[in-house]
């Protein structure tokens, strides 16, 4: 088994034009998550890239298409694949997303949002089981940006705890998806929070979002917005410290933005766990 | 049908319909779907897009993701038989060379994420007996593709990289067209008829002796083919019976 992640570590999401960068200056980062499907190709030079990053640093593989929530078959090619990569790797994290985007093999490629309902639940939860059966280790599974509510019996929260109480895997908490998720469909995103066991959360992302005339649009291509900060904040506060992850993916900026970036959440990360400690 | 898959179904049918949806929310997936498509297909035909230009490779890509929906949740493998289409498209009709470009990029996009063998191991087969070397059936580099076009499409290709004007070396005539990695960059290369009379034969996984008649006039160049292909990587190991 992989080593677990320190509490308070901080990474950024590796992107390639960053990659001879980081590689030369080496910034002081815990670890770098990947997205799984960038390196599924057999050889080549993403891979190669991928071969010295771990030589360089833990590394975090963060899947985008496995589709845990479509009503199809689970794809056998891409799981083998997922597995492959895993076990070739042996990330520190591996995580996937609770939503689906397949249907009738016809594949969307977004992060779809699911129903909240027993019938989603009951489906989705022994299939986070086979992937965990099959990888050989726990997922983390990620609470999505969703713009439409597909109608529901539960809150999204209480959604996700079961779905991780019931299939054993662990919460990978989006704090930004949480703020679209509370903006665009009017709920409390502290409530949120605080309805997530501790023991649960592997791991925390933090990515920037756009306001649109329709909703707050999920675009990972701002920095984390300053009441994205506060959330975070009081999320430390209430669940503790755990990996931290910083996302951007279009109109990638400078790689010290994004260390920027990562510095704060690594600086508040230090005062809210201070400041739980006071409390305490 | 279950309420899960009855949602899934009529969500899907939304996200590949032509049109956006009313629903601004529901819009909202509707158009990072297509940006997601077309930036995938964007990424593996670079040289299709210069020749078209940003606004007609974006209708073209749109209309190609309903046409032949993604299949997988890895966008690498989106594309594949986007050549097919353009050959079909109506907007495309006038650029008869376009599908050859395409076909190249698609196996210049392959060759790209193919495994990495090691370097062809000329002393095993030298120490195989002489009398054996026929019998030989060498095996290509798995990054290698061979392509019949009836357009210059590596003259086309080398214009429209970054720095070039566009202006191909030559406007007309047949290519065969080997492409094949250096390093980690997929390059393509147009053959002489003895090299592709060559390749082919390896390719359908002939022996020596089978791809020496195949050369017929030209066998006495064998050897020498063989040593530039090796060189080049495009030859990465054999099969010998017994």
């Amino acid at each position: 088994m992989p080593a677990t992640p320190a509490p308070g570590s901080v990474g950024i999401g590796l992107r390639a034009p960053h990659y001879a960068q980081i590689l030369e200056r080496r910034p002081a980062l815990d670890f770098l998550e990947v997205h799984a499907e960038n390196f599924f190709a057999a050889g080549g030079r993403a891979r190669a890239w991928l071969e010295r990053f771990r030589a360089a640093y833990p590394l975090s593989v963060h899947g985008v298409g496995l589709s845990l929530g479509s009503v199809d078959p689970l794809d056998e090619a891409h799981l083998a694949r997922l597995e492959a990569l895993v076990r070739r790797f042996d990330p520190l994290l591996v995580s996937e997303h609770l939503c689906w985007s397949s249907f009738g093999a016809r594949h969307a490629n977004d992060l779809l949002p699911l129903p909240h309902t027993r019938e989603a639940l009951d489906h989705v939860v022994p299939r986070i089981a086979k992937v965990q059966e099959r990888l050989g280790r726990q997922l983390l599974v990620e609470n999505v940006s969703a713009y439409v509510l597909p109608g529901g019996e539960m809150p999204e929260w209480e959604f996700l705890v079961q779905v991780a109480r019931r299939s054993g895997c662990g919460i990978l908490l989006d704090v930004n998806n949480v703020w679209v998720n509370a903006a665009n469909h009017g709920f409390d995103p502290y409530a949120f929070v605080e309805a997530i066991p501790a023991a649960l959360v592997g791991q925390y992302h933090l990515g920037g979002f756009e306001p649109t005339a329709a909703a707050l649009v999920d675009t990972h291509g701002a920095r984390v917005s300053a009441e994205v900060w506060r959330l975070f904040e009081a999320t430390v506060a209430h669940l503790g410290p755990k990996p931290t992850l910083i996302e951007w993916d279009t109109r990638l900026p400078a790689l010290d933005v994004l260390l920027d970036e990562a510095e704060r959440a690594r600086t508040l990360t230090a005062c809210a766990r201070h400041a739980t400690r006071q409390v305490a | 049908m279950s309420a899960l898959a009855a949602f899934q179904r009529e969500f899907m049918d939304t996200l590949f319909a032509a049109a956006p949806p009313g629903d601004a929310r529901l819009a909202i997936y509707h158009g990072a779907v297509r940006a997601n498509w077309a930036r995938a297909l964007a990424s593996a035909y670079p040289v299709v897009r210069r020749l078209v230009g940003e606004a007609f490779f974006a209708a073209a890509a749109a209309a190609y993701a309903l046409a032949h929906p993604s299949r997988s949740g890895d966008l690498g493998a989106f594309g594949e038989r986007f050549a097919d289409f353009l050959a079909a498209y109506g907007p495309a009709a006038s650029l008869a060379y376009l599908p050859d470009v395409a076909r190249l990029e698609w196996a210049l996009h392959g060759s790209a994420s193919a495994a990495d063998v090691p370097p062809f191991d000329f002393a095993a087969l030298q120490s195989l007996p002489e009398d054996r070397h026929g019998t030989v059936r060498l095996r290509l580099h798995p990054a290698v593709r061979l392509l019949e076009c009836a357009h210059p499409v590596v003259a086309i290709w080398e214009a429209n990289q970054h720095g070039r004007d566009g202006t191909p070396s030559r406007r007309d005539g047949a290519e065969r067209v080997l492409v094949a990695r250096r390093g980690f960059d997929p390059l393509p290369r147009a053959l002489a008829p003895a090299e592709w009379t060559l390749l082919e034969a390896l390719a359908r996984g002939f022996t020596l002796d089978e791809a020496c008649a195949a050369l017929g006039d030209e066998a006495g160049q064998l050897e020498r083919l063989l040593v530039a292909l090796a060189a080049e990587g495009v030859v990465c190991g054999f099969d010998a019976p017994g």
